[in-house]
C-alpha cells in the first residue's frame, strides 16, 4: 500500500498558501494535483498532501508570444483545447494523443509532468525540443528559466520547495513533429523523438531536435540542429541526419530495450519527424506568404 | 461478425441475453468480495526474496506484537501434507510437490508464512517484523540450466509423491513413438525442422484471487472464493487442513475471470488455515504484483518440430520434442506437456511415423500453470510455423498443405489413444469437422490468394498476410463429470442448479439455453444457480473447454427426465397417453384433440392437487470422448522494416464449436482469446533478474493488450453437428488462443522475408531478424 504514512490532506486556496504549508511539512509533504506519480510514488515518509488543483493554475492563453499553460492544465484539457490546436504544426495533439490513456490523461497534468521528468516520458522530449520555459515560486520570490537548462540542474531540489506556476511556448515560425515506439497503445517510450524547423526560402532557418527515452530523459541535439540550419530539406539531408545521429546518439541498454536497437531506430525516428516536420513548415510558409 | 447458422431453434442458437447480464452491467455487488463480513481479518503472505534457499529460523516475536495481530502461520506451526494446487481429478496427475509452508523457498515470491490482522495496514506491519533466516542455495533458471549433470536439486524433499525423477529436476516425461519414426524421413522426400519458443506470460483476469473464509452457524467452514474449480477447492482443503469434506462448504459466486489461473487452489488452503487457527472470518486479495509473480503463469516451452513430406504434401513423418519449465512446483507439469502433443498432432493425422517426447522441468523460477490453450498453444506455435516453411520448400500454397493433411470426419489418429492427460488416453473418431470450410470462409474473408500473389508495400511498411490451424477438446476423456439438477416449481418455471463454473463465460447462459430448448420454454423461464458445493450437484469445474459440451450433456439428460416426468403429469391432466402429447411454448399440447394444458397448471397439480410430487431429476455425464472443435487463423500484419514495430492488421477467425449455444458469447471467446494471443505474440514476457526476481511485475511494464491495441477481428462461426454434443455443440473456449502466435509469426514471414520464433515479437527482435537476413 503506497502513501501510507499520509495523514492530512490540505486544500489550498493559492500558491503563497501551498508554498507555507510545503515549508511547514519540511519535506514531508507533497503538492497534489493529477496525483498520478503520486499515486505511484514509493514514499512511506509523506505526511501531508496539498492540493493545489484550486490555485488558479488551470488556463491555456494564446498570447503573440507564444502559449501559457498553467501547471495544472491536465493533458486532456490541453489536448481539446482549441488554441492548441495549430501551436507549432499541431505539435501539442500530436504528442499527447500518444501519451498514456484518456483516463489517465484526464488526471495527469502537464506541470505534474514536467516536475516528474521521467527519463521514459515523451512530455519532457517535447518541451525541451520546443524551448519551453517555466515559471516558478519558491520562498525566495518568483522565478523564470528555460526547462532544459532547469533540467541541467539539481531540479529535483528546486520542485520540491517550489510551486510550479506556468510553462511559456514560445512562437515557432515553423513547425513540429513527434515520433514515438512504445510497446503498445499508451506505453511509455522506448524512443522517442520531437524535432522542428523552419524554412526561409527554402532553406532550413532553425532547427530543434530533441530524443528521449534513450533510456535517459529527452535532450536536445545540438550538434545535429547546427548540421541542419542553412541547408534545403531533401531526402539526403535526412538520410545524413539520420546516419549522424546513429553514428553520436548517446543511448543506453534497459530492460525494455537495447542500445543497439536505440542507436539504430533513434537515425530512423529522427529522420521521420524531420521529414514530417519540413512537410509541415512549408506548408506553413506557404501559407503565411 | 456473421454467422452461418444450422438448423434452427427457439432458444438454441440464440442470442439471448445473458442471464446475469442485467446485475454484471448495473454493477450489483455479486463478487467474492463484495460480501463484506464486520470484523473480517486480513490476510496477507511472506513471499520469499530468494529463488532457492533452505529456512534456518523463523523469528515472528516482533510481529506478533504488532497491536491488531491475530495469527501468523509457517512451516514451524501448520501440518506438513504434501499436496498440489492444481485443481484436477482423481486420481491428481500433477505431483504432490508442494506443502502449505516449506522449509525450503523455491522462487523469489514462494511461500513463507502468512499474516492475519485486523487491519492491512497492521498485516503489513507484522510482515516486515518476521525475521527470517535463509541459507542461500544455488539456483537454476532456465531448462538446460536444471538438466545440467550436478544442478542443484529443486525437489530433495523425502515426502514428495509423484515427480518423474526429482534428482535431475524433471517433474514429468513423456516419449511416445508410432511407427518407424528414422524409416518416415528416410522415405520423406521435403524435411523440414523448426524450433519455437515461448516465454513466461501471466493470465491476467481482471479480478485477482480472492477469498472469504468463515464459519457458519453450525461451524462449517465456508468458502467463498474466486475459483474455476469449487469442488476440487473442497476436496484439496480438506486433505490439506484434515478437515472431513463434509464439513466444508465452497461457494462461488461471480467470477472476474480466470483463464486457468483459478484453477489453481492457491489461496484457498491459506485462508482456511487462518480462520481455523483465529476462529474469525478471514478475507484475502492478491495485488496484481503478487498475481503477476506467486499465482500461476503459462508453462514457458521450446518445442522443436520435424516434418517429413512426400512431394506431393502428404505429410509422412513428424517428431514434437517439448521442453518445458513448469517452474518451482510441478501444478498441471504433466498434463500441460502431455497435451502439447494430445491436442495438437491428431489435427495432421496423415504422417504415420510420429513421436511425441519432452520433459516438465523444475526451475528456480515462478510456478507455471494452467492457461487456456493448456499446451496446445504452446505445440501449435512451433508446428504451424513448421507447416509454413514446409509449404514453402515444397513450392506449395500453405493452405493446400492443410487442405491436403488435416483430420477429416470419420478418421481418427492414433494419438488419441496414447496420450491422455498424464497417461494414455482414449481411442476417439472425429464425429465432426468443418476445417476445411473454416479454411475456405477464411480464406476469401482475408483475401487470401490475392495478397499472398501481390504483398503490399508502403515506404518502410511491409505488409503480409499468414495462417494458422488449431484444435483442442471438449472435456477431459475418462475424467470429468458433471452434474445438474433441475427443479420445477408450481408456476411452471425451473431451477437448474449445476455445479458447472461460470467464470465470466456465459456458461450458465448456455446452460439454461440448453435446459429452456429442451423444456419448451424461454430462456427466462430457467433460474440458474452455479456453483455452491452444498447446493449444487458435482462437476470437476471449469477447465479443458469442458463445460458446454460436459455440463451441458448433464443438463440435457436432467431436462429430458423433466420432460418425461411433466408429460407423465399432463397425460393425466389430459387423459391421454404419453405418446400422444407434445412439449412446445410452455404448453404440453394433445396432437389428436389440441387441447392443451400449460406448465404453470402442471406444476400446480403436481404440487398441491393430486399425486403429488417434485417434478425433478438430477442427471450426469461423464465424459467418454472429447470432440475437438477446429479453428483457421488468417491474419494481415504490417512490418516497419528500419524500426521492427509489428502492427496486426486484421484478423480473422473461423471456428467450427459444433452447433453454437449462444453465437454471440461463442464468437466473443474467439475474440477474447485472439486478443490474448497478440498480447503473446508481440510484448507479453515476464522478465527476471540474474537472481531470478521478476523485475516487469506491474502492468507498467508487464504490458497486455487494451481496447486500443486491438485490430478489426473478423469471428466467424462455421457450425457443424457434433453427434455426441448437447444439440450438437462442442467447446470453443481455449481454440481461439492457439492460432494467433503462429499466424502473426507467418504473416511476418510473408511480409519481409525472416521467421520470428521466439516469442514476443518485439521491435528489437524482429529488428534484429531482419538485420541478420541482411534486409
Amino acid at each position: 500500500m503506497r502513501l501510507r504514512g499520509v495523514r492530512r490532506y490540505h486544500w489550498a486556496r493559492d500558491v503563497d498558501e501551498a508554498l507555507s504549508l510545503l515549508a511547514a511539512y519540511q519535506g514531508k509533504g507533497a503538492l497534489l494535483a493529477g496525483g498520478v506519480d503520486l499515486a505511484r510514488s514509493p514514499r512511506t515518509d509523506l505526511e501531508g498532501l496539498i492540493d493545489i488543483t484550486g490555485i488558479g493554475l488551470t488556463y491555456l492563453r494564446a498570447e503573440a508570444a507564444g502559449l501559457r499553460l498553467g501547471a495544472t492544465t491536465t493533458l486532456a484539457e490541453v489536448l481539446g483545447h482549441p488554441q492548441a490546436e495549430g501551436y507549432a504544426g499541431g505539435i501539442l495533439r500530436e504528442t499527447l494523443r500518444q501519451v498514456a490513456y484518456p483516463a489517465l490523461r484526464h488526471m495527469a497534468t502537464l506541470g505534474g509532468a514536467v516536475v516528474s521528468a521521467h527519463p521514459w516520458a515523451d512530455i519532457p522530449t517535447l518541451l525541451v525540443a520546443l524551448g519551453a520555459e517555466v515559471r516558478y515560486r519558491s520562498a525566495e520570490g518568483e522565478k523564470r528559466a528555460p526547462l532544459e537548462d532547469l533540467y541541467g540542474t539539481d531540479f529535483r531540489r528546486v520542485f520540491r520547495e517550489s510551486v510550479l506556476l506556468e510553462v511559456v511556448l514560445p512562437a515557432w515560425a515553423g513547425a513540429f513533429a513527434f515520433e514515438k515506439i512504445g510497446r503498445n497503445a499508451g506505453d511509455i517510450a522506448l524512443l522517442n523523438v520531437c524535432a522542428g524547423l523552419g524554412l526561409v526560402e527554402g532553406r532550413i532557418a532553425w532547427a530543434r531536435v530533441a530524443v528521449g527515452g534513450r533510456p535517459e530523459r529527452g535532450e536536445r541535439l545540438p550538434w545535429l540542429e547546427g548540421m541542419l540550419v542553412g541547408e534545403r530539406p531533401s531526402p539526403a539531408l535526412w538520410e545524413r541526419a539520420a546516419e549522424e545521429v546513429r553514428a553520436r546518439l548517446e543511448v543506453g541498454s534497459d530492460r525494455r530495450a537495447s542500445a543497439e536497437w536505440r542507436r539504430e531506430v533513434a537515425g530512423v525516428l529522427v529522420r521521420r519527424a524531420l521529414l514530417r516536420a519540413a512537410g509541415k513548415a512549408a506548408l506553413c510558409a506557404s501559407t503565411s506568404s | 461478425m456473421a454467422v452461418i447458422l444450422g438448423r434452427a431453434r427457439a432458444v438454441v442458437g440464440q442470442n439471448v441475453p445473458k442471464v446475469d447480464g442485467i446485475p454484471l452491467a448495473t454493477g450489483q455487488p455479486k463478487f467474492t468480495l463484495d460480501l463484506d463480513f464486520p470484523g473480517a481479518l486480513v490476510g496477507k503472505i511472506l513471499y520469499s526474496p530468494h529463488a532457492h534457499a533452505e529456512i534456518l529460523a523463523i523469528d515472528t516475536s516482533e510481529a506478533e506484537r504488532v497491536p491488531g495481530v491475530a495469527c501468523i502461520l509457517h512451516y514451524g506451526n501448520v501440518p506438513r501434507v504434501p499436496y498440489t494446487t492444481a485443481g484436477q481429478g482423481w486420481p491428481e496427475p500433477s505431483p504432490y510437490d508442494t506443502v502449505l509452508f516449506d522449509r525450503k523457498v523455491r522462487y523469489v515470491g514462494d511461500r513463507v508464512a502468512a499474516v492475519a490482522a485486523e487491519t492491512e495496514e497492521a498485516a503489513l506491519e507484522a510482515l516486515q517484523k518476521i525475521r527470517v533466516e535463509y541459507r542461500i542455495l544455488p539456483a537454476v533458471f532456465t531448462i538446460d540450466e536444471a538438466l545440467a549433470p550436478g544442478a542443484p536439486i529443486i525437489h530433495d524433499e523425502p515426502d514428495a509423491q509423484g515427480i518423474y525423477d526429482p534428482q535431475r529436476n524433471i517433474a514429468a516425461a513423456v516419449d511416445i513413438p508410432i511407427g518407424d519414426l528414422a524409416r518416415g524421413f528416410a522415405e520423406s522426400d521435403v524435411i523440414v525442422e523448426e524450433t519455437c519458443e515461448i516465454p513466461y506470460s501471466q493470465h491476467c483476469a481482471l479480478e485477482p484471487h480472492c477469498v472469504l473464509a468463515y464459519f457458519d452457524e453450525d461451524g462449517r467452514l465456508v468458502l467463498r472464493t474466486s475459483t474455476q474449480v469449487p469442488f476440487h477447492v473442497r476436496r484439496i482443503v480438506s486433505r490439506v487442513l484434515g478437515i472431513p469434506l463434509s464439513r466444508i462448504r465452497v461457494v462461488k459466486p461471480r467470477i472476474g475471470g480466470g483463464f486457468g489461473s483459478k484453477q489453481e487452489v492457491i489461496l484457498e488452503p491459506v485462508a482456511a488455515a487462518l480462520a481455523l487457527r483465529t476462529g474469525r472470518p478471514v478475507r484475502m486479495a492478491l495485488t496484481r504484483e503478487e498475481v503477476l509473480v506467486s499465482t500461476r503463469t503459462r508453462h514457458p516451452y521450446r518445442v522443436r518440430v520435424k516434418l517429413g513430406a512426400k512431394r506431393d504434401g502428404t505429410l509422412h513423418a513428424l517428431e514434437m520434442e517439448a521442453l518445458g519449465n513448469t517452474g518451482a512446483y510441478g501444478a498441471h507439469a504433466g498434463t500441460v506437456l502431455y497435451n502439447v502433443g494430445s491436442k495438437s498432432l491428431p489435427l495432421y493425422n496423415k504422417a504415420r511415423h510420429l513421436r511425441f517426447h519432452g520433459k516438465a522441468v523444475y526451475t528456480n523460477l515462478p510456478v507455471a500453470g494452467a492457461y487456456r490453450g493448456y499446451g496446445a498453444t504452446q505445440a501449435f506455435f512451433a508446428l504451424e510455423v513448421a507447416m509454413d516453411e514446409l509449404a514453402e520448400k515444397l513450392g506449395m500454397d500453405p493452405l493446400e498443405l492443410r487442405l491436403k493433411n488435416h483430420i477429416r470426419e470419420g478418421e481418427s489418429s492414433p494419438i488419441f489413444e496414447k496420450l491422455g492427460e498424464g497417461r494414455e488416453g482414449k481411442a476417439q473418431i472425429i464425429r465432426s469437422c468443418k476445417l476445411a470450410e473454416a479454411l475456405r470462409i477464411g480464406a476469401e474473408r482475408i483475401g487470401w490468394y490475392e495478397k499472398r500473389r501481390n504483398p503490399r508495400r508502403e515506404g518502410p511498411w511491409a505488409y503480409g498476410v499468414g495462417l494458422a490451424c488449431a484444435m483442442q477438446g471438449s472435456g477431459i476423456t475418462g475424467i470429468d463429470m458433471a452434474a445438474a439438477t433441475l427443479l420445477m416449481n408450481e408456476d411452471g418455471s425451473f431451477r437448474l442448479l449445476v455445479g458447472a463454473t461460470d467464470l465470466g463465460t456465459g456458461s450458465d447462459t448456455v446452460l439454461a439455453q440448453i435446459a429452456a430448448e429442451a423444456l419448451g420454454v424461454p430462456v427466462e423461464k430457467v433460474l440458474v444457480y452455479s456453483s455452491d458445493t452444498d447446493f449444487t450437484p458435482f462437476d470437476t469445474g471449469a477447465y479443458a473447454s469442458s463445460t458446454t459440451y460436459v455440463s451441458g450433456n448433464a443438463v440435457l439428460r436432467a431436462a429430458e427426465e423433466v420432460k418425461r416426468q411433466i408429460l407423465e403429469v399432463a397425460a393425466e391432466m389430459l387423459e391421454e397417453p404419453v405418446e400422444g402429447l407434445v412439449l412446445e411454448r410452455e404448453r404440453v399440447v394433445s396432437r389428436r384433440t389440441g387441447r392443451s394444458v400449460s406448465l404453470a397448471e402442471v406444476g400446480h397439480r403436481a404440487t398441491y392437487v393430486a399425486n403429488q410430487r417434485q417434478i425433478g431429476a438430477t442427471a450426469s455425464f461423464a465424459c467418454p470422448e472429447s470432440p475437438p472443435p477446429f479453428a483457421a487463423f488468417f491474419c494481415e500484419v504490417a512490418v516497419d522494416t528500419e524500426t521492427g514495430v509489428v502492427r496486426v492488421e486484421r484478423f480473422v477467425v473461423v471456428a467450427d464449436c459444433g452447433q453454437p449455444i449462444h453465437p454471440k458469447l461463442a464468437e466473443g471467446q474467439l475474440e477474447g482469446a485472439v486478443v490474448q494471443g497478440i498480447g503473446h505474440a508481440l510484448y507479453e514476457e515476464l522478465l527476471f533478474s540474474e537472481r531470478g526476481s521478476c523485475v516487469n511485475r506491474s502492468f507498467f511494464d508487464y504490458r497486455i493488450p487494451t481496447a486500443l491495441d486491438v485490430p478489426e477481428i473478423e469471428a466467424i462461426l462455421v457450425p457443424s453437428e457434433e453427434p455426441t454434443g448437447p444439440f450438437g455443440a462442442k467447446s470453443i473456449a481455449e481454440v481461439g488462443i492457439n492460432g494467433p502466435l503462429p499466424a502473426i509469426s507467418n504473416a511476418i514471414y510473408h511480409a519481409v522475408g525472416v521467421r520470428l520464433t521466439r516469442a514476443p515479437f518485439t521491435p528489437e527482435r524482429v529488428l534484429a531478424a531482419l538485420k541478420a537476413k541482411g534486409r
